[in-house]
């Protein structure tokens, strides 16, 4: 187990290694520079160009950024915050743990009502409940998220006014709700569909026969022999979809006006400013590589069928 | 093995739980909200929304116009604005500002105006109790000319403050050989290249605020809250970035005693919904920007205002691509403005019919947009020569234009059966414009159109590049003279991205720029105008001129200038 998880971590290295490489060339060919504005001259991009080093060599750059970040230097942003290390943009700043917090509390929400959903759903299979469950999840993975945020906005907070319209910093419990619900609910809607569905293929397996010939309780037979199994594909969805939830929180960063990094990563990207380009797409790699590893060993304790590595075949 | 794995996970869990808490301690997302501040029950805390979080508030770099509105609150010029009593539309509660002095007690010209000097205040002091200096202007201007700042206005200064163009441009002289000198801590003389009638204007302009090298020097954090070091009204006290910027009075400012809000909020916020939501939930008392499709019922409920802003939203038309200028005047006369105004941006702009901004004045204090007549620029060469057009109506109009573009094909100048690319960048309203313009030439001319939107940083890249047919763009001016706008054509500056090429306007714009204010200069840069619009011209076309709505309620005693700045440091409450 230990061996596994050092080579996935070395692993990781070089996928992060790649990953600043292929990101570097990218950001590079598409045309623009975060010094361009409708009144910029070629000069003043010229001597904002040798300012920052864009001057030299693309090999030279893609060098300096790797040795750098060696060193724990993430480099200075070069427009959206002009001057400022983007270590402390996206770390103290807070932008970071706000888009965290936003995402593993989205999270919960989708695993502690998803999945009780899907198993009422399947357990009252063919009744009126499972048939308001399955509209009701239906509707809910269709409704685009800034639909809901801005309904949830113009209800809650401009006509009823229980519920500030700016979350800010997310420093009370009120500036939480409307931002939870507006990520959440897709996700809630969609591990509820995806656990009723396994957990229908899981009720006709042969050992939950077995089970209910012995007199097992249906409850147990649900809670303990069925869910467990049905939960796999709820987890191979829940590891990508966690980094999924932090780089797509921008409509309801954006609708909510919470400082996040979700809306910082879109906003970069059209400003052409590459050293945070480069240091949100790490971090969120680099959270993206971890999130598998922990799915990876999470699947092994769901299910001791499957196994880590090669020695414990 | 299952408790290993167990344990495993639950440290990652609390590895994860660490990186977050740790991250967040210095971080100010354990502050309280503005709203929620301990404010005393009689204090008077103005929430602003003008823009999202600005690049940049360093006085030197700055070039965006909510940047300037924070530097205006917090630094104060040679020169500053000052509310009249004259409103700039229908808002009992705003107020126009014109320019006078600010640091400086007075000011001399000399007789061949070219060298100015300011006596400072005796009572300037900055907000560390250090008394302003006239060796901090001296710093400033340096910094913003030398080419080591990167400034996006380092070319300012260029062919007006002696040098300023060797310095900056040609890098052919040190910062220090600026015209520009510190004869006593108190006297400050500038020297310039040529009279310069907008430069007392100038002289209040956001990136030449005074610093102070001792704060700035060596320091690329001397902006953050608990560095900054300023002179004028407000000095910033908190700075969430991306959520707000807060200030409060300075007290060592001279005037500190008549300041009107205890607090000024600036939410940063870029979502036009949200905006109008805090609005319209009494989180904010002023704001800038909302969807466009709700400025109809803000107004009717009272809300919303339209100013004036010196500005022109106009499209160049590429002198490669489309060589033939009848071609060019076909399709600028032949656009329907008034629809554009009325039914696409809807926003009271008004339809332009030059390219000089409505709001820029001459010498005598008339619009240069309709100083020489009514018509316009656009309009006024072509009704000397075609004299039978109606050139007053929609229907005269495009009844010229099409005339013009068959002499033009006719003549073998045009091809009919020619493609051409109308490049905007990414926006709503842009696309609906280049829609109502690329229908009227296919109406009115039968001519073949392509729309291509594009985001903002590749847009930029291709007008650099003349890679394209039509291409739009904005300019707001920055001081009021027609040379901020009719500089830009002149063959080879850099914003001539239709490649327009006069020897005459040339002449007409760099003699124009070597006298005095007066009526020889207004009639060069009259017939300058007239010139870009008459026979081998029409290398822009003006769509219309800009204005700047606002919604505010609950205050009163704002300022504005047309160049788009408010100024909320005299604001009070209102009854």
């Amino acid at each position: 187990m230990v061996t596994y998880t050092l080579k996935r971590l070395g692993a990781a290295l070089l996928t992060l290694l790649i990953i600043m490489a292929i990101t570097f060339f990218l950001m590079n060919a598409i045309p623009g520079s975060p010094f361009l504005t409708e009144k910029s001259t070629p000069q003043q991009i010229a001597l904002a160009n040798a300012k920052y080093g864009l001057d030299k060599p693309l090999i030279i750059q893609l060098k300096n950024y790797v040795v750098n970040y060696l060193k724990g230097d993430l480099g200075t942003s070069l427009k959206m915050q002009e001057g400022t290390p983007v270590r402390d943009i996206i770390f103290h700043q807070g932008k970071f743990v706000l888009s965290i917090k936003l995402g593993l509390i989205s999270l919960a929400v989708a695993v502690i009502i998803g999945i009780p959903l899907g198993c009422i759903a399947a357990y009252n299979r063919g009744t009126w409940l499972d048939g308001f469950l399955r509209v009701m999840t239906t509707v809910g993975v269709a409704i685009p998220g800034f639909v809901l945020a801005t309904l949830l906005l113009a209800s809650l907070a401009v006509k009823l006014h229980v519920l500030p319209t700016n979350s800010g910093q997310l420093t009370d419990f009120k500036s939480y709700i409307m931002p939870i619900l507006s990520m959440s609910f897709y996700y809630v809607c969609y591990v509820a569909k995806l656990t009723r569905t396994s957990m229908l293929d899981a009720i006709n397996q042969d050992y939950i026969r077995t089970a209910r010939a012995k007199g097992v309780k249906t409850k147990m037979i649900v809670l303990k022999h069925a869910l467990r199994n049905s939960l796999i594909p709820v987890i191979t969805y829940l590891g990508p979809v966690t980094a999924g939830i932090i780089t797509g929180s921008f409509v309801v960063e954006s609708t909510f006006q919470i400082p996040g990094l979700g809306k910082y990563y879109v906003q970069c990207v059209m400003s052409r400013d590459y050293p945070v380009i480069m240091a949100t797409t790490v971090v969120l790699s680099a959270l993206v590589i971890f999130m598998n590893l922990v799915v990876d060993i999470a699947y092994k304790i769901v299910d001791p069928r499957i196994t880590l590595t090669n020695k414990e075949d | 093995m299952k408790k290993i794995i167990a344990l495993l996970l639950a440290l990652a869990m609390v590895f994860s739980l660490a990186a977050c808490t740790s991250s967040n301690e210095p971080a100010p997302s354990e502050e309280p909200t503005p709203s929620e501040e301990p404010a005393t029950s009689d204090a008077f805390v103005l929430n602003a929304c003008i823009a999202s979080e600005p690049e940049t508030i360093d006085v030197s770099t700055i070039s965006s116009v909510d940047g300037s509105t924070y530097v205006q609150h917090m630094f104060e010029n040679l020169m500053k604005y000052q509310q009249t009593s004259e409103h700039p539309a229908d808002d009992p509660n705003m107020f126009m500002t014109e320019v006078v002095p600010g640091q400086a007690a007075s000011y001399t010209v000399s007789d061949d105006e070219m060298v100015y000097t300011f006596t400072l205040r005796d009572d300037i002091f900055w907000s560390d109790g250090q008394p302003v200096t006239a060796n901090d202007w001296v710093y400033s201007w340096r910094r913003l000319v030398n080419p080591e700042t990167a400034a996006d206005y380092g070319y300012f200064l260029d062919g007006i403050v002696k040098n300023a163009y060797a310095i900056y441009e040609e890098g052919s002289m040190d910062p220090s050989e600026l015209g520009i000198k510190a004869l006593d801590d108190k006297t400050l003389e500038i020297t310039l290249e040529s009279p310069c009638p907008y430069f007392i204007e100038m002289c209040a302009f956001a990136s030449l605020m005074p610093l102070r090298e001792d704060v700035v020097e060596g320091n690329d954090n001397w902006t953050d809250p608990e560095n900054i070091v300023v002179n004028g009204p407000y000095i910033i006290s908190e700075w969430v970035h991306d959520s707000y910027i807060k200030m409060v009075p300075n007290d060592q400012y001279y005037d500190a005693a008549n300041l009107g809000p205890d607090e000024i909020v600036w939410h940063l916020s870029d979502s036009e919904t949200a905006i109008l939501s805090s609005y319209q939930n009494g989180e904010y008392d002023f704001i800038e920007s909302f969807p466009t499709d709700m400025i109809e019922s803000l107004q009717s409920s009272g809300d919303c205002f339209i100013n004036p802003y010196v500005g022109t939203y106009y499209l160049y038309l590429n002198c490669d691509k489309i060589p033939s200028w009848k071609v060019r005047a076909a399709m600028t006369i032949s656009v329907d403005r008034d629809h554009i105004v009325k039914n696409v941006t809807q926003g009271g702009q008004v339809p332009a019919t030059g390219f000089v901004a409505s709001g820029i004045l001459d010498s005598e204090g008339k619009d240069f947009a309709y100083g020489v007549s009514e018509l316009g620029a656009i309009y006024n060469w072509l009704s000397q020569q075609y004299p039978d057009a109606d050139l007053t109506t929609y229907a005269g109009k495009c009844e010229l234009a099409k005339q013009l573009y068959d002499e033009a094909v006719e003549a073998g100048e045009w091809d009919p059966n020619t493609t051409i690319v109308y490049n905007f960048n990414t926006s709503d309203t842009h696309k609906a414009i280049a829609e109502a313009c690329g229908h009227d030439w296919q109406t009115v001319l039968g001519m073949n159109i392509t729309l291509e939107n594009q985001e903002w940083a590749t847009y930029t890249n291709g007008l650099g590049e003349h890679a394209f047919g039509v291409a739009r763009l904005g300019w707001i001016a920055d001081y009021n003279d027609p040379i901020t706008y009719l500089e830009l054509l002149v063959t080879g500056n850099a914003y001539n991205y239709g490649l327009y090429s006069d020897p005459d306007y040339d002449a007409a714009i760099a003699g124009a720029k070597a006298i005095a204010a007066g009526a020889e200069r207004d009639a060069m840069l009259y017939s300058a105008e007239e010139t870009l619009f008459g026979e081998g011209g029409f290398p822009v076309m003006p769509v219309y001129y800009y204005t700047n709505m606002y919604c505010a309620k609950g205050i009163k005693n704002m300022g504005y200038t047309p160049m788009g700045y408010f100024f909320m440091q005299y604001a009070q409450p209102a009854e």
